[in-house]
């Protein structure tokens, strides 16, 4: 499902910060109107691969192409095609965020007026207020408005929402959708699994400088067994369900596992016995999320607990 | 964590709470982590002291050399602005109080204010106090603590001068008086700095006013001096205070008790401030600004960043102009009355015009100097805002890093060489209007001459900030060189190409009879060198984050 038309086309990418390798071979894909989850543990390098993507920092190998340009010397056709919000927003501090949005926004090559003024409205910002006055969810809006306010055609998010309440995330989110909606790509790098989950079309996650998967969340779902829980009414024996996995019977409660693909198996087994309540729970993307780490860090000293949902014991 | 300490320990903990609790671990910490910082301030008043007894018997072995040294001071006014009056040269240490106290006072006074805004504001803006403030640490901690550190190294720095100095060949009592007044300065300008730390919405503000207060009562003091101001002039301002002090010319001590007594009321006023301010704020805070923006341009981001300093730096070069064209005005007087240049002059080695040229060519060197610091000063504030992330959004918009860097350059040089001319225009109407046969149009002529000169000296902090931002200090070499080449280089007689080296050693004077520009024509070329390495260096280089 490849190869259509790339807006952000990565292959191995390498950068390191004096001896430290911060990206070791990164490959990066994200097709046109595409909302692409970027997600990793800190540290992971993502902001760095976004700051070799805006031309900030010189890639040290590999090739990357934006948009069909190249980011470290065609910067001004490009950036005039995309707007980008960081994780942690630095405002001038004798500026009111009005004045900084409108500095970005015409730096970037005008924005949309009608669209600012909206933005600033559904976001409740108040435009008057100094850099310095700002708390960091305020901030972070006035990045967030800056940026939507321009009608580009990608959009480059570090961690937009970190300090946001759940009100305005979810304003983002509606913002975000409205966004991919007009057909603009988004890069969207978060710690919020929710909103990926909700955002995000395709998903790439990091560690330590490489991607270690990508796909739909679907696909990266695929092989992530549903949990069932349930309450019988006579207890099976153990022997009888082997369509399940990871089975703990106790007495007549049950804990398993089933593969996304044969739910509707599973449950007509389970009826057998008589159904008195049930839960099903689909692999969440955090549970995903821990399993990628866990995998990864088998080696590592644990002190962490990941008996997570699932339960997976594989 | 700690309502549990206290439940543990109710006979020890502390009712309320010290107003200055938690002060001496954090002096330590700062101490270790800060004191190195104030090593160059030590280092530099140091070298001033210790190389004058060093270099004196050197370069003035004779009876005759020494006499022709205190013609040369007498015959240049503008020395006397920068160093104060003369009092006695016929000595290793009357040589050193003249050459060091007021530049050593100085040095000791901007590492002084340097340390009180670093621990005290700037660590404020940067969110590291609120870390600090979260801690077991009273409300007045932080700011005893900045004071103690600069309070600490303004004594360093007296004893280290004084020692090294004496340990070099200088007297006793000279050299401890000479080394009393750097600490005293240091101490009386803890306590400005303390008090604009509490006034300033931020640490570049607070820093400017303290450093302005230091600019503007270092040329007065300079000026009365120069010009021979009435007695009182000298109690006003406490940087004359050092002055009256004369080291190696009388040994007066008892001034130095008014310093000390100006640095305890100063602190006391910062501790009032503080203890009636918000954190993070200045004593005046803002109130709310406009909805939209009008600035839309990287150049007019340049200039609205810099705007205060722009402001400052204007009012500054009129005050200048006025400082320095009143005392044109006054020159044929101070001839007149100094027996070493009545001497020269009578000998036939030079006139009265020739004295006056020289005198203009040395004094918009000077301008060109002072005024090449905002130029250096609007470059930094390039490699600030980029340490602070505000680079970042802007390059990631359509504007290139060329474009942005040249904007700033284009200020910087823009900015420093109008105020030469400013500065200029004013001593040109000043002396036009007194009888010593210079006018406007020469004033204004050899102004311009020395504008090239002041860009090679902004052109070395655009070579350093675009390809070597992490040693952003070097950006100030151009300005410290260049000060000390042409204010201490011809009493030294230093060979020509030592001289050289300074920018302004190549400004020709426009007065004379054929003007060779070929000297301007050779900066130009290395000043384009250093624009050119800038450039290139700021296009390659990773953004700091
Ligand atoms: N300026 C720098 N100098 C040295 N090392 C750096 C620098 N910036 C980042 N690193 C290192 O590079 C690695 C990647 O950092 P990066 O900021 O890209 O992580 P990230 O994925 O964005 O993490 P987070 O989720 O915490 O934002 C980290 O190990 C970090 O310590
Ligand atoms: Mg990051």
């Amino acid at each position: 499902m490849s190869g259509s038309d790339p807006v952000i086309e990565v292959v191995g990418l390498t950068k390191s910060y004096g001896r430290f390798p911060a990206l070791r071979g990164l490959d990066l894909q994200v097709e046109r109107g595409q909302v692409h989850g970027f997600l990793g543990p800190n540290g992971a390098g993502k902001s760095t691969t976004i700051r070799v993507l805006l031309g900030l920092l010189k890639a040290d190998g590999g090739t990357v192409r934006m948009l069909g340009q190249d980011p470290w010397s065609d910067v001004v056709a490009l950036h005039r095609r995309l707007a980008y919000v960081p994780g942690d927003v630095s405002l001038w501090p004798g500026m009111t965020g009005g004045e900084a949005i409108d500095l970005l926004g015409s730096m970037r090559g005008g924005l949309d007026e009608t669209r600012r003024t909206d933005l600033v409205e559904r976001f409740e910002l108040d435009p008057t207020k100094r850099g310095r006055q700002y708390s960091k969810g305020n901030r972070q809006k006035v990045a967030i408005v800056a940026a939507l306010a321009s009608d580009v055609e990608l959009l480059i998010l570090d961690e937009p929402t970190s300090g946001l309440d759940p009100l305005m995330e979810a304003v983002f989110q509606e913002v975000i959708s409205e966004a991919g909606q007009r057909g603009a790509t988004v890069l969207l790098s978060s710690h919020i699994m929710a909103e990926v989950e909700t955002l995000a079309d395709r998903l790439s996650i990091i560690r330590e400088g490489r991607i270690v998967q990508t796909g739909t969340l679907k696909e990266l779902r695929g092989d992530v067994r549903t949990t069932v829980r349930a309450v019988l009414e006579r207890a099976p024996a153990i022997d009888e369900l082997s369509s399940l996995h990871d089975v703990h019977l106790d007495g007549d409660r049950l804990t398993a596992t089933v593969e996304s693909t044969r739910i509707g198996e599973a449950m007509t087994l389970l009826t057998g016995y008589g159904l008195v309540s049930l839960t099903v729970e689909p692999p969440s993307l955090e549970s995903l999320f821990l399993r990628l780490y866990e995998d990864e860090q088998a080696s590592a000293p644990t002190g962490t607990t990941t008996s997570g949902e699932t339960g997976t014991a594989p | 964590m700690s309502t549990t300490a206290t439940a543990h320990h109710p006979a020890h903990a502390q009712p309320r709470g010290g107003h200055l609790t938690g002060t001496a671990p954090l002096l330590r910490t700062s101490l270790r982590h800060d004191g190195r910082l104030l090593a160059p301030w030590i280092a530099i008043a140091t070298l001033l002291s210790a190389s004058s007894v060093l270099v004196y018997p050197w370069v003035f072995p004779t009876q005759q050399s020494r006499e022709g040294l205190a013609a040369a001071v007498g015959s240049n006014p503008a020395l006397g602005l920068i160093f104060g009056p003369a009092y006695d040269l016929s000595t290793a240490d009357g040589f050193n109080a003249w050459r060091a106290l007021a530049l050593g006072g100085f040095l000791s006074a901007l590492g002084a204010i340097f340390a009180v805004i670093r621990a005290t504001r700037a660590q404020e803006d940067s969110g590291q106090a609120e870390l600090l403030a979260s801690g077991v640490l009273g409300r007045g901690s932080r700011l005893l603590t900045g004071a103690a550190m600069a309070l600490i190294g303004s004594l360093v720095l007296g004893v280290v001068a004084a020692l090294v100095t004496v340990l070099c060949g200088g007297g006793w009592e000279a050299t401890l008086l000479l080394g009393a007044t750097f600490t005293a300065t240091g101490w009386m300008f803890t306590g400005v700095a303390a008090v604009t730390a509490q006034l300033g919405a931020d640490a570049r503000t607070a820093s400017s006013m303290a450093v302005g207060t230091l600019g503007v009562l270092f040329v007065l003091r300079g000026f009365a001096y120069s010009v021979d101001a009435p007695g009182w002039t000298s109690w006003v301002n406490p940087l004359s205070w050092m002055t009256e002090t004369r080291p190696a010319s009388g040994n007066t001590w008892w001034p130095l008790s008014l310093a000390v007594v100006l640095t305890l009321v100063l602190l006391a006023v910062a501790f009032t401030l503080q203890a009636r301010r918000d954190f993070g704020q200045g004593t005046i805070t803002p109130g709310p600004g406009p909805a939209r923006g009008k600035d839309t341009t990287a150049w007019r981001l340049a200039v609205r960043l810099n705007r205060g300093p722009l402001v400052t730096w204007a009012l500054a070069s009129l005050m200048l102009g006025v400082v320095f064209g009143y005392l044109a005005t006054s020159i044929t007087d101070i001839f007149g009355a100094d027996p070493a240049v009545q001497q020269i002059l009578a000998a036939g080695a030079t006139s009265p015009d020739e004295l006056t040229s020289a005198f203009v060519v040395t004094i918009l060197s000077l301008v060109g100097i002072i005024a090449a610091v905002p130029g250096v000063q609007i470059m930094l504030k390039v490699r600030s805002e980029e340490t602070v992330d505000r680079v970042e959004p802007i390059l990631a918009t359509a504007v290139s890093r060329t474009r942005y860097y040249a904007r700033h350059v284009l200020l910087a040089l823009g900015a420093s060489s109008l105020y030469v001319l400013v500065a200029g225009a004013v001593i040109g109407w000043l002396a036009g209007t007194a009888d010593i046969g210079v006018g406007v149009g020469d004033v204004l002529r050899q102004a311009v001459a020395t504008v090239p000169a002041v860009w090679t000296v902004v052109a070395v902090s655009v070579a350093v900030v675009g390809a070597r931002p992490a040693v952003a200090l070097v950006a100030w070499v151009g300005v410290l060189v260049s000060f000390l080449l042409t204010l201490l280089g011809p009493t030294f007689g230093l060979d020509d190409w030592v001289l050289g080296i300074s920018p302004f050693w190549h400004v020709p004077d426009v007065s004379a009879a054929d003007v060779d520009l070929t000297g301007l024509g050779w900066i130009s070329l290395v000043t384009v060198g250093f624009l050119l390495v800038g450039f290139v260096g700021f296009r390659r280089r990773d953004l700091a984050r």
